[in-house]
């Protein structure tokens, strides 16, 4: 087997590879959604008064902190159809994008209520108290002064979240979803498995480009709102 | 498989993957006992803003931080023996660099990871150590290595410990890739086993609960020393 370095075969995969990140962007999107929404539920029940319900959303939190994203991945794909053919249902042609999905929206959402929960818990109580105050209903105060300030300092968390599931994403490819990644093993595959290391760098640069620009991304929008901010501070 | 779990085999998994464990936590601190100084040494680099390690420090962490880990594995896995086999041409050593033990390669994929993680908890940590401290310490005679031994660290490290942490958790959570580089480690082990006989999900319930085990055990440990350490901490000045 022939074996050198070869670098026109990195820039070569780079545009074989982009197209591809369609794919890796809608599991990402979809788990964000899905994960933010169950983040949200998970930081209410851990804020709330119920001890049994912080302790679950604490549990949960924990048991999701110390499980390998490919233990989870590999979990939900043999597991989830398992339980629901029980119920008459057949999930075994799903998608593997499916299962990407519940993966990485459970996974995200664990992240999540705590990026919610500290963001909550760093706005002042006065706030609340200073908007009911001034006459300003519980949704109001919610929606007008106790949300547009927890977003801020949940922004960069958000951000870095956003990062760590991007990456966690690139697993999908054990599961058979052809991303970025699963994509790259394809190419590989087709060269008879010569050249991998060009093509795996020709990846980790498109994957390192997205992330240097989702971190400015994330940089500008948290320099834009917390102008906001300072000037509430001094008016 | 519609019905239930098969439990005995469960059990018998949850034993084969255990012996996956050693692997995997040596791994974990072989990675971390070299990647602690290098990354207190690289984090320096950056708040000194020494010219060149600076920024070769910054596009390295910029890089690690920005790629997943997995793909730093099929880089270093499918370079180094490239490096390794022109090196050995070259001098003419007899050695098969296809015949390397992988545990080689998960050395050094995970720390250098891990080198990048630390540097930027130990950048934020050492910021928070107010720059008196140093001079204080100079100014009753220690020399600059000894501030930074019996003043600096200790006080850096209560403040990175959660992060430290946080990292020793994310470490012990990828070597679950080393199946990747054929590791024997935990991951690997059950799945050996289940392949035999497509029981996937008894074998990941299996190695899920040996994760969940070891790093709530690893979490409570720094804990319990973090808690001891916070008596070295001084309290902020009111």
């Amino acid at each position: 087997m022939e074996k050198y370095f070869d670098a026109t075969y990195i820039w070569e995969s780079i545009p074989a590879l982009l197209p591809f990140l369609k794919v890796t962007f809608m599991v990402a999107g979809l788990s964000v959604l899905f994960g933010s929404l169950l983040g949200l539920l998970l930081a209410i029940m851990k804020l709330g008064k119920n001890k049994l319900s912080q302790q679950i959303a604490h549990g949960y939190t924990t048991v999701m902190r110390c499980t390998p994203s490919i233990v989870l991945l590999f979990l939900i794909y043999y597991g989830v159809p398992a339980i629901f053919i029980n119920f008459g249902i057949n999930l075994n042609d799903m998608s593997s994008a499916f299962f990407v999905v519940i993966t990485f929206s459970l996974q995200f959402g664990a992240l999540m209520s705590e990026v919610i929960r500290s963001a909550y818990e760093s706005i002042d109580k006065g706030q609340y108290e200073a908007a009911v105050s001034v006459g300003l209903s519980n949704t109001q105060a919610y929606g007008r002064i106790i949300f547009p300030q927890a977003f801020v300092v949940a922004l960069p968390n958000f951000g870095n979240a956003l990062l760590e599931l991007m990456k966690e994403g690139a697993l999908a490819y054990t599961i058979g979803l052809i991303d970025v990644m699963g994509k790259a093993n394809l190419i590989i595959a087709g060269n008879y498995n010569s050249h991998a290391l060009e093509i795996y760098i020709g990846l980790s640069l498109i994957y390192w480009v997205l992330s240097i620009m989702i971190e400015q991304f994330f940089l500008k929008l948290e320099k834009i709102f917390s102008k906001g901010r300072k000037d509430l501070k001094t008016a | 498989m519609p019905n239930g779990l098969d439990i005995p085999f469960l059990i018998d998994t949850f034993f084969v993957a255990l012996t996956g464990v050693p692997i995997a936590m040596l791994i974990t601190i072989v990675s971390l006992l070299i990647a602690l100084p290098l990354g207190f040494l690289l984090a320096l680099t950056r708040i000194n803003r020494m010219p060149i390690l600076n920024q070769f420090s910054r596009v390295y962490v910029s890089f690690v931080r920005g790629t997943p880990v997995i793909v730093q594995i099929f880089i270093i896995y499918n370079s180094v023996p490239l490096l390794l086999g022109t090196i050995f041409e070259k001098y003419n050593i007899n050695m098969n660099v296809y015949e390397v033990n992988p545990i080689w390669y998960a050395f050094i994929v995970f720390s250098l990871n891990t080198i990048a993680t630390l540097i930027e908890v130990f950048r934020s940590a050492i910021n928070t150590v107010s720059k008196g401290q140093l001079e204080a310490a100079h100014s009753v005679g220690l020399t600059t290595a000894q501030a930074f031994i019996r003043i600096i660290i200790p006080q850096t490290l209560v403040v990175a410990l959660p992060n430290i942490c946080n990292a020793t958790v994310n470490l012990i959570k990828a070597t679950s890739l080393g199946y990747a580089m054929s590791l024997p480690e935990i991951t690997l082990k059950a799945q050996v086993a289940a392949n035999a006989s497509y029981n996937y999900i008894e074998a990941y319930i299996a190695i899920f609960i040996i994760y969940l085990l070891i790093c709530s055990l690893v979490e409570y440990a720094f804990k319990r020393y973090e808690k001891r350490l916070r008596k070295y901490q001084i309290a902020p000045a009111a």
